[in-house]
């Protein structure tokens, strides 16, 4: 009985050993295609709102939506001035803009500016993997496509000015046609739906509300 | 994203922002894609079990209950693919003979054991032969370094008849192998 248990244990450890020599090779790397993901996303893209709709912004969402952030020099600079959002100018400030370290971002500036003068509002979204970032608000009666934010040339930074009355605003962003956020960093209100909005209070010329 | 665990990953898909879908693709898609190729001997057809494992995981990532093992669950789709894939495979051979097998005794192209004829060729054309059964036992068991109890739990198939399948994989490759390894 002992020499059986002695043969059995050698016939294991002979075929731990073969099966060790043929696993080698199998185990080599192996690379998935490199289409496969764009195949797997865009299919993705196609049934993930129906299946995995966007909740009318909570902040939860907003915070995994700022966690993909691709950082760059520039996003780091955005994100440091706390954009998402909103940088109030005046009509004469138009070319202001997030541009370089030295640059701040645009600040209201109220030389030269009428008392009846539209204020030039600058939004800018930032994040890395939107294909489309829309803007809407009461400013366009929340029509979406009214209003599209266009790439600024950094990589996922995405701006539009849009003239607004002195006053009250209420807006969010739409992106990728679908997800509905809100300015983390600004006033929120919601309606009798519950769905937030974001607040911007635009200032009258000479005045440094923002 | 790379940042991201595979919990927080799925809680944002989940949340509505099916982007970061993206981040479980790549992290997993390599790991997936070997044991696929070896089990389906063709990187076309391994392509295909991928594409139809990852987009049942996408659909069914509710279900997924323990977000930080991912890849464990992952994993398990993609073998139930393989084995689904395979069966279909052989149904239809057995209907249409004259169709180029995609399974036994195919080579990936391209892979490490075309760019070694002498060892890794004859090897995975060896594997290409076992019945569907045996070679997935043997892949989860030597090549993936699974326990038997892991894939036990992953196949529904009891420990005792996982390694009684390892086993007749390994006599059946001795014998195919014997001129290659003298045994």
């Amino acid at each position: 009985m002992a020499e059986n248990f002695e043969i059995g244990d050698r016939e294991a450890a002979d075929d731990a050993a073969f099966a060790e020599r043929i696993a080698v090779p199998l185990r080599a790397q192996e690379r998935a295609h490199p289409s496969l993901e764009k195949r797997l996303m865009d299919r993705v893209r196609m049934e993930g709102p129906a299946l995995y709709p966007a909740r009318a912004d909570s902040h939860a969402s907003w915070w995994w939506t700022r966690r993909v952030f691709e950082y760059t020099p520039l996003t780091g600079l955005a994100a440091a001035a706390g954009v998402t959002a909103i940088v109030a100018l005046s009509s004469v400030a138009i070319g202001t803009r997030i541009g370089s370290r030295n640059h701040d971002v645009a600040r209201p500036t109220t030389a030269a500016v009428k008392p009846d003068t539209i204020q030039l509002v600058r939004f800018v979204f930032v994040d890395a993997k939107a294909s489309s970032v829309q803007l809407v608000g009461d400013f366009n009666e929340w029509t979406k496509g009214a209003t599209s934010l266009k790439p600024s040339g950094a990589p996922g930074v995405w701006v539009a000015s849009v003239p607004l009355q002195p006053g009250r605003h209420e807006y969010a962003f739409i992106v990728n046609g679908t997800r509905w956020v809100t300015d983390p960093l600004a006033v929120k209100s919601s309606d009798d739906f519950g769905t937030e909005s974001s607040v911007i209070r635009v200032a009258r010329p000479g005045k440094s509300e923002a | 994203m790379a940042g991201l665990s595979d919990a927080e990953l799925i809680a944002s898909v989940l949340n509505g922002n099916v982007e970061s879908f993206s981040g479980l693709v790549k992290r997993h898609q390599d790991s997936c894609a070997r044991f696929a190729v070896r089990m389906l001997g063709s990187r076309v057809d391994a392509d295909d079990v991928l594409q139809s494992a990852f987009m049942r995981a996408f659909r069914g990532l509710r279900g997924c209950k323990d977000p930080e093992h991912f890849g464990g669950w992952l994993y398990q789709i993609v073998v139930n693919e393989c084995r689904t894939y395979a069966s279909r495979q052989r149904r239809r051979e057995q209907r249409f003979p004259s169709s180029t097998p995609a399974i036994e005794g195919a080579v990936a192209p391209g892979s490490e054991a075309e760019t070694d004829p002498d060892v890794g060729g004859h090897i995975e054309r060896a594997l290409g032969t076992l019945p569907t059964d045996q070679r997935e036992a043997f892949l989860l068991k030597h090549v993936e370094e699974l326990t038997y109890e892991e894939i036990s739990e992953m196949t529904g198939v009891s420990v005792s008849a996982l390694k009684m399948r390892v086993k007749r994989a390994c006599d059946a490759l001795r014998g195919q192998l014997e001129g290659v390894y003298n045994g």
